[in-house]
């Protein structure tokens, strides 16, 4: 009988063990997932640059950029605020995918027109991707009004510039995003012989969170062969644009407010044709507010009775 | 003689019996916030779980980037701000289920007691939902209420009045006989 209770008494403790750990099991039924990487910047522009980000399917986004004249202009001039420039833009996301967005900005009354594309995204878990990689097309139109004798009147053809960009960005932890961004900058038309129709940059940026709603953005814009303007028959060198800012989100808006030595807003203005120095504090504070309407619920929403609320 | 027998009974006994247990991977939960200025409401269609029926374990595992909104900014806010779902991927439910007859049939009433964790933090729950045994599948229900701050789920002041301080959470699972 003695035997009987020890032999009992061994055998217990086995069936026991046999159902420990459901979690465990649970874990080895469930497939490893992707998991793609999400907001690797805060909005769709760094400060002036395009960031890896695109506009979710379905939704619209409003952006309003404003540029202030140089700082230096002093207390007269509000610090540049008396002389304000804005750019209007609207972007579409078509698909997750493709976005596709117009905007104008008030400088050179130019028009915009582009496309972004994701073609790879950053992600982790079943299927390891390192980086993420964006497309970005466009073209600007300058409608001014040609004056007489003017390039524009000349060659229409010259009012017409394209840019073209790949994006490639990590997002490195919860904090810090990098992006390395070459573009070209195809103007139709130049002033001299001499001055190149491509412009090549590159442009490198990042952000750093702060807190949950608060980011630092550093955009720099170095050109890899130099674009030159006549200023009174002297050939100029264009500058690099250098820019720094912050993100601030709320709720629906995300803020931008910054500092840049660019004066421009679309692609060809700030990347190839920015004029002032950090150096000698020829700077423009800027600020842009962008904010989301989701105008295509996603498929799960549809019998969904709420209204579309503007937050 | 009688030792072998008594010896092969308790060792037919001893054999970890092959438990019934019930697993899903399509399970669904809701939650719905409701305030003066907006209603918020998520669904999550990959909630995994499995039912142990010789201990009655219920073990409940979700992605939280399985949560899908009606604004895609709001599920991008859920899961970079509030959540932290980078640091924190799943929420899980790990305890029992008790009330539970599989051999009756209809809808019964049971008690979920365990533990939930949700953004790194683990309370005790005892709610109340129902079980039924249906067609070979165990359909588990139940709807609950969450307060984010017990989780430390912070909301800021700016939008304090959009997210409710108590969140009503639905669940509906349909666990199939695990091969």
């Amino acid at each position: 009988m003695k035997n009987l209770f020890f032999i009992l008494a061994f055998l217990v403790p086995v069936s026991l063990l046999a159902q420990t750990n459901l979690l465990d099991e649970l874990n080895e039924e469930t497939e490893e997932e992707t998991v793609y990487t999400r907001a690797t910047f805060k909005g769709t522009r760094i400060v002036n640059s395009q960031s890896v980000e695109t506009v979710d399917k379905g939704v619209l986004q409003f952006m309003i950029s404003h540029r202030f004249g140089e700082l230096s202009d002093g207390p007269r001039e509000l610090w540049g605020l008396d002389n304000s420039q804005v750019r209007l833009a609207l972007n579409y996301g078509i698909t997750d995918w493709l976005q596709v967005g117009i905007g104008r900005t008030s400088t050179d009354k130019t028009f915009d027109g582009s496309l972004k594309f994701k073609l790879l995204r950053q992600s982790s878990g079943k299927r390891y991707m390192p980086v993420s990689i964006v497309g970005f097309t466009s073209i600007n139109y300058n409608s001014q009004a040609a004056l007489e004798g003017s390039l524009l009147e000349e060659e229409p053809q010259a009012r017409i510039s394209y840019a073209h960009q790949l994006i490639v960005a990590r997002k490195f932890n919860s904090r810090l995003s990098l992006q390395v961004a070459p573009m070209v900058v195809h103007r139709n038309v130049v002033q001299t012989r001499e001055q190149d129709n491509d412009i090549f940059v590159v442009a490198l940026g990042g952000r750093y969170k702060l807190t949950n709603r608060l980011a630092l953005n550093v955009d720099f814009i170095p050109m890899l062969n130099q674009n030159t303007r006549l200023v009174e028959g002297i050939e100029e060198e264009y500058l690099n644009s250098l820019s720094v800012g912050v993100d601030i989100e709320t709720g629906g808006h995300v803020f931008q407010l910054h500092v840049t030595n660019s004066r421009g807003m679309y692609e060809r203005a700030f990347a190839t044709e920015t004029f002032s120095s950090w150096t000698d504090g020829d700077l423009y504070f800027g600020f842009n507010i962008s904010r989301v309407f989701t105008l295509v619920k996603p498929k799960e929403f549809d019998e969904s009775t709420s209204s579309i609320q503007v937050l | 003689m009688k030792k072998i027998v008594i010896i092969a009974l308790v060792a037919l006994l001893a054999t970890p019996t092959m438990a019934q247990k019930f697993i899903t991977r399509t399970g669904y939960i809701q939650f719905f916030s409701s305030t003066a200025v907006e209603d918020i409401e998520a669904k999550n269609n990959q909630v995994s779980a499995i039912f142990d029926q010789s201990s009655n374990e219920l073990v409940v595992q979700m992605p939280i980037r399985g949560f899908k909104f009606e604004k895609a900014l709001m599920q991008e806010h859920f899961n970079e701000n509030y959540m932290e779902s980078e640091e924190f991927p799943k929420s899980t439910f790990n305890g029992k289920v008790t009330g539970f007859d599989a051999s009756k049939k209809g809808v019964q009433k049971v008690v979920f007691t365990g533990k939930l964790t949700i953004h790194g933090v683990t309370k005790e729950v005892k709610e109340e939902g129902t079980a039924e045994m249906k067609d070979g599948k165990l359909m588990l229900d139940a709807k609950f209420m969450v307060k984010p701050v017990d989780y430390d789920i912070k909301t800021p002041s700016v939008v304090a009045d959009n997210i409710a301080k108590i969140i009503e959470v639905t669940m509906d699972l349909d666990l199939s006989l695990k091969k």
